[in-house]
């Protein structure tokens, strides 16, 4: 058995891992895998007043907090009905775009560049690239220092309230600020030329469905009162749970999110994929000189991607100064009487679309929904890390496999509390399907042969189907026993496992058990099964869904089935009696 | 003769990752800080991490799952030393607020369900010593810079660090702000551990306890006064028990005692 593995992947900032398993040409399973614990904010937030939790929850993430911070106060304000003023808006965008210009020159040069040019960590690049490490460490500075400004301090600064602001910043520090913006402009073009020009793989590579808020006016922005997808489609706020239909993997304590049975993108990539168009002035036109199609299926262009949006920050802030300083008055903190009410509040955080929702009863929070980006991420995180992978593998590049799914997640930022230190590439015995069939046996599956006679091994899968039947099987069904729509119930979870014949370009009668996903994944794999299933199960079901294959010789017209194909079907009714 | 540089690990368990973040965030200093020791692991800032023995292991977070305490206990066999950073490692912090076995685990129903897990087991979180032995607590949601490299040259000169016992309160005249008690505003300044700066009253923003329990705290006078003011006791403890962790518990029981 070959093993190539690393323990931890490190400058990402988190606390898990990718695996994925080889077994001969086939990619076998990806999982993302998140070690990070329970901490349950949903349910310890509860029965605390409305204040308590804007101090709270933004400590689910120290990289995102001041977009924790906004979310919170958005779907606070909403359930409590409290209008703030211009002012209070400008500052907390001012703020927002701090945390972005923070968040993305941290990602982009500190922890994704070192890979791009070779060096083990920013440190160590100094001493090739001494004037980007340096510049970049100030520009970090310089994001840090707007949030401290203006939330108090740098991580969970407690200044920004509902209704308002405990202290508002003066002319001189908001004029500072406006000032030192315009100060980087050069070099924030050359980060957009850098990381924009950067030569990308092309693997791997594969249509998505892009997620972002819609901002208001038209415009780029940083949060919206609506959802917008990359195919057009809008979702009002409060029915945001059309959008991420929440679900559980089992080895995960993160929840993941599907759309219509797809997975989606949210980040810095999507908001350029569906808002890119209306960017304006130095940020519009270098989004015309280097938008095209590879942004459009290429995660490694979040990169690219959180470039420019350094750069619209930047455009964005002495804006920001100069319509703050036309309301030279500080307002008071908005006081509200509201004790019952539910609100949304959606904001881009800088790794993608972040849900707050709460409800208030008799003055205590008695509701709360929280859905960070890499949540959502976190599904395609696992499909793009099983493309590369297989793609590779197909390619007979599999040493770089492990390198290329650091690159996947990493260009994901996916972030602090949700997300991952590992990746392994694991190359498992041809025997491998043996141990996993022995573990799935243990939740009790549901089989399904799947084939058509008169072709050759085209039958395998029916032929095993009823050798299991005889073998006093229980829970076994044929493809043409299920056409009616008689999926048998499987309200507890129980997995399917189909019994099919598999093209893998490996040799006759190879066995293997994948998930069924990777069938949906990758067109190379997939057959005639796919509308009459992908229709009828749930997309949990999927998820929970295995197709126990094997390397057919032959599926010409022909009743005989191949002697490798045969000697395959008997191994496997070996291993379900014992 | 030249001494050698000490050996530093810096481990990030469950939490927000503030406390790494904000080492980090030292920016020039941390320059400084990978001159001045050698730092054996530190995942948020370089990938070529070793699992050696180690002079002071600097640890973040609460103890969430089986593999974090695993990870831990391993930890404390390769360490000479070791420094709980941060709420989460020194209380257990947010995530900590069920305290009882029972009531987190029903809390944790309500999230997962009956769900299955297959990596990392989750566990009640709690504060890295409910499993070893802590030689230095350095608080805070998150650390203050100040304190932190402070404790940082204390601990690389051998000495132990050198913190605050007093309330916010102390910080709060030094910064000669108006105290919000006397405007009838909740502060929970007296009753917490100083090291913040008094950050959110010169905000003018009541204390939210961020930084947990101070021992130096007045219990009775401020008992008295905040039923003075009208304030609902019960409302007092909740809103203690939001950053205190499991340190709630000694700190309700002293409390009840002094009350008496």
């Amino acid at each position: 058995m070959k093993r190539i593995a690393i323990d931890h992947l490190p400058r990402v900032e988190g606390n898990g891992g990718v695996f994925a398993t080889v077994d001969g040409n086939v990619v076998t399973e990806v999982k993302f895998v998140i070690n990070e614990g329970a901490r349950l904010i949903e349910r310890l937030t509860i029965g605390k007043t409305p204040e308590e939790d804007v101090s709270i929850v933004p400590r689910i993430c120290a990289i995102c907090t001041l977009s924790h911070k906004n979310a919170v106060l958005r779907a606070m304000e909403n359930a409590l009905g409290v209008k703030v003023p211009p002012k209070v808006t400008l500052l907390r965008e001012l703020m927002h775009t701090g945390e972005f210009v923070e968040s993305h020159s941290l990602h982009v040069f500190y922890l994704a560049l070192p890979d791009y040019v070779g060096f083990p960590n920013a440190i160590a690049m100094a001493s090739k690239f001494p004037f980007e490490v340096k510049i970049a460490l100030e520009m970090k500075q310089f994001g840090n220092h707007i949030m401290k400004t203006l939330s108090g301090r740098y991580i969970h600064g407690e200044n920004p309230v509902i209704g308002g602001f405990g202290k508002y910043p003066t002319r001189e520090e908001l004029v500072w600020v406006k000032n030192r913006a315009v100060q980087f402009m050069p070099f924030v073009f050359r980060t957009v030329e850098l990381f924009c020009g950067l030569n990308y793989p092309t693997v791997p590579e594969a249509d998505t469905v892009y997620a972002c808020c819609n901002p208001e006016g038209g415009k780029y922005g940083l949060w919206g009162e609506e959802i917008i997808l990359s195919t057009g489609e809008k979702i009002a706020r409060d029915d945001y749970k059309s959008l991420t239909n929440e679900f559980l993997v089992p080895h995960s304590l993160c929840k993941r999110s599907r759309y219509r049975g797809n997975t989606y993108s949210v980040g810095a990539l999507a908001r350029l994929n569906i808002l890119g168009e209306r960017l304006e002035g130095e940020a519009g036109k270098m989004f015309k000189k280097y938008f095209n199609s590879h942004w459009k299926k290429n995660p490694l262009f979040h990169n690219a991607a959180q470039a420019l949006e350094i750069l619209f920050c930047f455009e964005r802030i002495p804006e920001l100064v100069d319509e703050i300083l036309r309301y030279p008055e500080n307002p008071p903190i908005v006081p509200y009487k509201a004790k019952n009410g539910k609100g949304t509040g959606l904001v881009e955080a800088p790794r993608g679309l972040l849900i707050h929702h709460y409800e208030i009863a008799d003055g205590l929070v008695s509701d709360v929904d929280i859905i960070t980006p890499t949540a959502q991420n976190a599904e395609e995180i696992e499909r793009y890390c099983y493309l590369a992978a297989q793609k590779l593998l197909d390619e007979g590049q599999e040493e770089k496999i492990r390198d290329r799914m650091d690159l996947v997640v990493r260009a994901f930022d996916p972030c602090i509390s949700c997300s991952v230190h590992m990746s392994e590439v694991r190359r498992v015995s041809e025997d491998n399907w043996k141990n996993r069939l022995a573990d799935l046996i243990k939740t009790e599956p549901i089989f399904i042969g799947v084939g058509t006679e008169g072709r050759t091994d085209d039958r395998a899968g029916l032929d095993l189907a009823l050798e299991l039947r005889k073998a006093g099987i229980k829970a076994v069904y044929l493809e043409s026993e299920i056409e009616e729509n008689h999926i048998p119930e499987n309200t507890v979870p129980r997995p399917f496992i189909f019994l099919d014949v598999v093209h893998m370009g490996e040799q006759p009668g190879k066995i293997v058990l994948l998930p069924l996903q990777h069938v949906f994944w990758n067109s190379v794999l997939s057959h005639r099964l796919l509308p009459s299933v992908s229709n009828r199960l749930s997309y949990e079901q999927i998820k929970n869904s295995y197709i126990l294959g094997i390397q057919p010789e032959s599926i010409e017209d022909g009743s005989q089935i191949s002697p490798s194909v045969e000697e395959a079907i008997v191994k496997i009714l070996e291993e379900l009696k014992s | 003769m030249r001494k050698e540089k000490l050996k530093i690990g810096i481990y990030e368990l469950t939490g927000c990752a503030g406390d790494a973040l904000l080492i980090v965030d030292c920016e020039e200093d941390l320059i400084n800080i990978f001159q001045a020791a050698d730092i054996e692991a530190f995942l948020m800032a370089k990938s070529d991490n070793r699992d050696g023995e180690l002079d002071v292991a600097l640890v973040e977070g609460s103890v969430s799952t089986e593999k974090e305490k695993e990870e831990l206990l391993d930890i404390r066999k390769r360490a000479k030393a070791v420094v709980a950073i941060g709420n989460c490692a020194c209380v257990g912090g947010i995530q900590a607020a069920f305290l009882d076995k029972k009531e987190w685990e029903k809390n944790f129903k309500k999230v997962y369900g009956n769900h299955k897990f297959s990596h990392a087991k989750p566990i009640q979180s709690k504060p890295i010593d409910a499993y070893v032995k802590v030689d230095h607590y350095l608080p805070g949601c998150p650390i203050g810079k100040e304190q932190f490299l402070a404790t940082f040259a204390r601990v690389l000169a051998g000495n132990p660090p050198d913190l605050y016992r007093f309330p916010v309160c102390v910080e709060c005249k030094w910064n000669e702000n108006d105290c919000l008690l006397n405007k009838d505003i909740l502060c929970l300044g007296p009753l917490t551990l100083a090291g913040c700066g008094s950050i959110c009253i010169n905000h003018n923003l009541p204390c939210v306890g961020c930084w947990g329990p101070t021992e130096e705290a007045n219990w009775t006078s401020e008992y008295h006064l905040l039923l003075e003011k009208g304030y609902d006791i019960e409302a007092i403890k909740k809103r203690m028990a939001n950053y205190s962790g499991t340190r709630i518990a000694e700190f309700f029981e002293q409390f009840r005692k002094e009350k008496k």
